[in-house]
């Protein structure tokens, strides 16, 4: 049996290591145009502050794709023929596979921006190992930077050009920081902590038009509000969207939606084809869609992916969602449903009354429905068992201790936190 | 890798095996060559109104820790095992290991370390050593030699002695603070400690059991013979050139754990106790992101990382318990317990 998996990210890689652990006979190809190892695309923001040099970006050390027989083909796929089951390769080649599995991974969102179209140089998303070399190519001779999008992404640029004492505007354009999962009162700590690091973060301003020089160079911006900020470097992170414009040209085409749509086997609409991780929109029994870009979704569907191509029919389903990020220096644990309620659910918002640290447990009254934890660390299994165990927001607050995850000597101490009621209200009002 | 400033190249090449790494590392081997070989130091000790090269040695030591520890400190003052740890081993360096000999010297009293045990203070276990000390050395030595050492390993594992105590780690945490993710992450570098480090522990094990040998059957020339040329070639070798010119010369090259990695046999025992004790490093399930970050700032050179993508909590006999890994963690995945121990193959190569 011959598997070949398009994609070497970490879904596509996940799966090649499930099947061989499963197999040891099949023969694995995964092709990648982007690069010739799985790197670890999160990491991206430490390489360019160069707390690690490039091949530490990998996960695995070289040698595993060899003593697990993992062939890798650096080209892109530029067709597929279902009915032979072959595909085209750039190069001209042509490959052909028994199963396949497409793990295409997300581009960078865009916009109508006036101005774009003439961009050659300045601009970079943050997501690619391109844009690393763009960046650390850009950022020596870059005397101002522009930071678009409220995000993780967006922030995680912001503080490497904080880190180069590049002076950064950061055009968000919601009313406040990344409100599909902070509130207010978390959003205005994250905000003081931006402040206190000299960026100019500006609210509910967005991108209008992208000015460039006579060669193509990005050299200054106008935003919404219509404010003119000069740039020599421009960070466009307003997220990603599944990568499947290439697909669209494909002789065989799978079904597609928001992403290549496939069902809770996460078996597209061609035979013998699967797709999994950020390019993967599954549409489950009963018609919810999901599409997850979250770095622990595409290994759990890799490795759902391995299971069913060797045979077994194993659906997918999502834990109770969880995830957790640092914004400079602090840290954030989200679980459950947070922000995805309607305006007015409660929530027990805990503030500490000097530091950056809060604590928001939004319930229903009878029961926790998610947390969001900001400035100290938290164990976000014990915190889903209290959702799973529907326990009550008193035994909540009571346990909180057990859930917390800071190091020895340094557990954080919960008894000077302010407790207050505070309604949840989303800045788009009720989903 | 991007270097805007000056200071940014230079830090670059100090801390990545550039020329000035080099310089640095060259320096100090040259250092330790000629406070062991020859006598060169020895004016320069007198000049300092100091009693000898070692007393002068001493000194730069614990200058090196407390200068290098105050720098930690206050990298990772947001970290209160950091800045705790810290603290003790730095204070155990400035009492025990160099205040405290130099008064019983001035006292009249035989030079002892309290914080040095055997097998890493191998002479305490060799009876004509041991028995020319005060009878509350002697306690105090086999006391930890034998029980209280390896009680510790199970209870706390050996970052007790190698993070907490050990003036050879507390030198690495502190003063080598800038090149600690040098270490060699590969499972080749893995495999070659486990024979190193196991190596010198037997021969640590022979070398004691034949001075013992030597102690009882003193009318046995060929005992007295091998025992005494077994200690002296142990001495030379694992003592100056390994722990010493190999051990901290080579700091800017092969990071700041070479010695305590590969060569230590108080490490290699205290791993083997580490093993089947209560400490491990708890992964929190499905949180990593891969970064490498624990990795890279492991000084062990343990892929902490293949570990914590694998949602495996572990316990590896190297691991020293510095905590820097989840120090670093992004993402908050990892944290040093007192638990029970877990099994640490690496997951993706066996």
């Amino acid at each position: 049996m011959h598997l070949v998996i398009v994609g070497n990210g970490v879904a596509g890689i996940t799966c090649a290591l499930e099947v061989r652990a499963r197999d040891p006979s099949c023969r694995i190809t995964v092709i990648s145009g982007e690069t010739d190892h799985f790197f670890s695309r999160t990491a991206l923001m430490y390489a360019f502050m160069d707390r690690l040099q490039r091949p530490e970006l990998e996960p695995y050390e070289r040698r595993v794709y060899d003593e697990k027989r993992i062939d890798r083909v650096r080209d892109w796929v530029v067709d597929l023929d279902a009915g032979a089951r072959c595909l085209t390769l750039q190069s001209g080649k042509s490959m052909t596979y028994d199963k396949l599995v497409l793990a295409l991974g997300a581009r960078p969102r865009t916009g109508g921006w006036d101005g774009l179209a003439a961009v050659k140089d300045g601009l970079v998303n943050f997501v690619s190992m391109q844009d690393l070399d763009a960046c650390e190519r850009l950022a020596p001779l870059a005397k101002r930077a522009v930071v678009v999008g409220g995000g993780l992404i967006g922030i995680e640029l912001v503080e490497c050009l904080v880190h180069f004492r590049i002076p950064v505007t950061f055009l968000v354009r919601e009313p406040w920081y990344w409100p599909v999962a902070l509130g207010l009162e978390e959003s205005e700590l994250v905000a003081a902590q931006l402040l206190h690091h000299g960026v100019d973060v500006r609210f509910g301003d967005g991108l209008a038009t992208i000015q460039t020089d006579a060669a193509g160079r990005v050299n200054g911006v106008t935003t919404t509000a219509n404010h003119a900020l000069p740039c020599e470097l421009l960070g466009i992170c307003i997220g990603v969207q599944p990568a499947i414009d290439r697909l669209r040209s494909f002789k065989s085409q799978p079904a597609l939606a928001k992403g290549v749509l496939v069902n809770e086997l996460l078996e597209t609409s061609l035979p013998e084809v699967w797709a999994c991780g950020d390019c993967a929109e599954i549409q489950f029994t009963g018609g919810r869609m999901l599409n997850e870009t979250i770095w622990y979704s595409a290994k759990r569907q890799g490795r759902l992916v391995a299971e069913n191509v060797l045979g077994k029919s194993a659906r997918y389903n999502p834990p109770i969602f969880f995830n957790s990020s640092k914004f400079f220096e602090m840290e954030f644990t989200t679980v459950g449903d947070v922000m995805n309620q309607p305006d007015g659910t409660p929530s027990i918002y805990r503030r500490h009354p000097t530091r950056n640290v809060s604590q928001r447990i939004v319930h229903n009254g009878k029961r926790v429905l998610g947390f969001n934890m900001l400035g100290s660390r938290w164990n976000h299994e014990v915190l889903q068992q209290w959702i799973v165990d529907a326990r009550s927001p008193e035994f909540v607050t009571a346990h909180l201790k057990d859930a917390q995850f800071d190091v020895e000597f340094g557990r954080f101490p919960l008894s000077a936190m302010q407790e207050t009621s505070i309604p949840l209200k989303g800045c788009w009002g009720p989903t | 890798m991007i270097t805007p400033t000056l200071l940014g190249r230079l830090h670059h090449d100090v801390t990545h095996r550039g020329v000035t790494a080099w310089i640095v590392s060259a320096l100090l081997i040259g250092f330790y060559i000629l406070l062991y070989f020859t006598e060169e130091l020895v004016p320069v000790a007198q000049a300092m109104g100091l009693d000898g090269k070692w007393t002068l040695y001493g000194l730069l030591y614990t200058v090196a820790m407390v200068g290098g520890g105050a720098w930690v400190i206050f990298k990772y003052r947001h970290n209160r095992y950091q800045v705790i740890r810290t603290l003790v081993v730095v204070g155990v360096q400035v009492s025990f290991g160099f205040s405290i000999p130099l008064l019983l010297k001035f006292l009249q009293q035989p030079e002892f370390y309290f914080s040095y045990f055997w097998p890493l203070k191998i002479e305490y276990f060799y009876p004509d050593q041991i028995l020319k000390f005060p009878t509350p050395f002697i306690i105090w030595t086999v006391l930890f030699g034998v029980l209280l050492s390896p009680l510790l390993g199970v209870f706390l594992g050996k970052r007790w002695y190698c993070s907490w105590v050990c003036g050879c780690g507390g030198l690495a945490n502190t003063f080598g603070e800038p090149w600690r993710h040098l270490s060699d992450k590969s499972s080749t570098s893995w495999r070659i400690e486990k024979v190193t480090i196991h190596t010198v522990l037997i021969i640590a094990l022979l070398s004691t059991a034949l001075a013992v040998l030597s102690a009882v059957l003193p009318q046995s020339a060929e005992v007295q013979r091998l025992s005494s040329s077994f200690r002296t070639y142990y001495g030379l070798v694992v003592g100056m050139v390994l722990s010493g010119v190999v051990g901290t010369g080579l700091y800017p090259i092969g990071g700041t754990r070479v010695w305590c990695r590969f060569f230590c046999p108080m490490a290699a025992l205290q791993g083997l106790v580490q093993k089947v004790g209560r400490y491990r490093i708890k992964v929190k399930e499905d949180m990593c992101i891969s970064c490498g970050l624990c990795s890279t700032y492991c000084e062990m050179g343990i892929d902490v990382r293949s570990y914590a993508q694998a949602n495996q909590s572990f316990t590896r006999a190297s691991c020293v318990g510095c905590g820097l890994c989840a120090e670093v963690c992004p993402r908050g995945v990892l944290r040093l317990e007192n638990v029970r121990a877990a099994s640490a193959r690496l997951p993706i190569l066996q």
